[in-house]
């Protein structure tokens, strides 16, 4: 009893974030500020969720595959949004115009 | 003083390792595309013209034809919910009765699509088969369909995909490809005691050999899967399936004796022909996979 609340719990505060990550997506309007608001969606949002259906499930074979999505899913997503941003920052021709840190790391 | 292993480990943190990639110059060479005057030639004769007007007038003759063949075939299957329908005869029944004893799969699915329905199996893997042919037909880069400016074009676009290529995403990549293709390895193995089987499998398998491919390059998957590879794969799973299942198609439904056990829950080596069979298809459609990537993103395995 106790641990489906817990668990109802994590999932909802998991849903809150993947809710706040879509707001952002359709209320900014550059990509790398959507980049920015999407990523809490696959990491802190996923994790969230998984955590709350582990406490629900308790540890089994299930618990240890929904520990593996989460892993693989922090192993890829970061990277992929790393290379979405790298594109744009390569082919984007004001990009200075954007982002004024830009500069900065060029340079470096 | 920190050893050797600990200033790599510095190195690490400050992010120095990565090499110095070495600095192309991107010169567009302007060469002259090969002739086109023999093409133009061969077209403009009479019996090209000819060849050309019949082609067209065949090739509607048949799409008609065949639409009418299918149009007639409708129209006579059996009425949806009738009793007498195929969904509701015995043959259902029966795999799922009998199916562990004589096709060996635990999965019932896996029973029916390799050994019951195993001619309409091998028609999809032909299918896949003849469309990755089609498109090496098609897309294949040949002296004879690419001028010499395309060619150095492509040639400048590799130097730039060598140069840009991310030390982020390659270590990701040597960490989660492995991953990827032992558990395309799973589900093709434990294609006949869980759901899964030849094509989910191959599928992630080519996923895996695709996501290699984009990060490490084509000159990195050469090295260990080049067009001689595909070909001698493909060809020869296809033949595989095809004299493994023709040997029952004419002897009555019997199967190769093969030793292997049948239909023992959680034994890999416990389905007769059908472990085989999947082997085959997932080869089939893995390298079909990366094939059809690799073909349409640069013309070439």
């Amino acid at each position: 009893m106790v641990r489906d609340i817990i668990g109802l719990v994590l999932i909802g505060l998991g849903m809150f974030m993947i809710l706040t990550a879509i707001v952002g997506v359709f209320k900014f309007r550059y990509v790398l500020n959507r980049m920015h608001a999407s990523a809490l969606c696959d990491t802190l949002g996923l994790l969230l969720v998984i955590a709350g259906l582990i406490v629900i499930l308790g540890i089994n074979a299930q618990s240890l595959k929904m520990m593996l999505i989460t892993v693989f899913m922090w192993l890829a997503s970061p990277v992929m949004s790393h290379l979405i941003a790298r594109a744009e920052v390569m082919t984007h021709a004001h990009i200075k115009d954007e982002c004024e840190e830009i500069n900065q790391c060029q340079s470096k | 003083m920190a050893s050797k292993k600990h200033s790599r480990f510095i190195d690490w943190v400050n992010g120095d390792t990565a090499e110095k990639v070495h600095e192309y110059k991107f010169i567009q060479k302007t060469v002259p595309p090969h002739s086109e005057q023999a093409h133009d030639e061969v077209i403009s004769t009479r019996k090209a013209r000819l060849f050309n007007i019949s082609y067209e007038i065949s090739a509607v003759l048949v799409c008609v034809i065949l639409v009418a063949v299918l149009l007639f075939t409708v129209f006579n299957l059996p009425l949806f919910g009738s009793a007498g329908n195929p969904a509701s005869n015995e043959v259902a029944e029966r795999y799922l009765e009998k199916g562990l004893e004589e096709t060996g799969a635990v999965n019932a699915v896996a029973g029916m699509i390799l050994d019951y329905r195993a001619f309409d199996t091998f028609g999809e893997s032909s299918v896949l088969f003849i469309a990755v042919g089609c498109v090496m037909i098609l897309l294949m880069r040949d002296k004879n369909n690419i001028s010499a400016t395309e060619d150095s074009l492509e040639e400048n676009e590799r130097l730039i995909e060598i140069e840009t290529n991310d030390p982020i995403l390659q270590k990701i990549v040597l960490l989660i490809v492995p991953c990827i293709f032992l558990f395309g390895i799973y589900v093709i193995l434990n294609g006949h005691l869980s759901p899964g089987g030849g094509f989910s499998g191959g599928a992630i398998m080519g996923a895996g050999l695709i996501l290699f491919a984009v990060s490490f390059g084509i000159d990195a998957m050469q090295s260990f899967f080049s067009i001689k590879t595909f070909k001698a794969i493909t060809t020869t799973a296809l033949m595989c399936y095809a004299t493994l299942k023709a040997y029952s198609f004419f002897m009555g439904a019997n199967g190769l004796e093969t030793g292997i056990p049948l239909g023992t829950p959680g034994a890999i080596l416990s389905s007769g022909l059908i472990l085989v069979l999947d082997i085959c298809v997932g080869l089939i459609v893995a390298c079909t996979m990366y094939g059809f990537y690799s073909l349409f993103a640069r013309g070439d395995i």
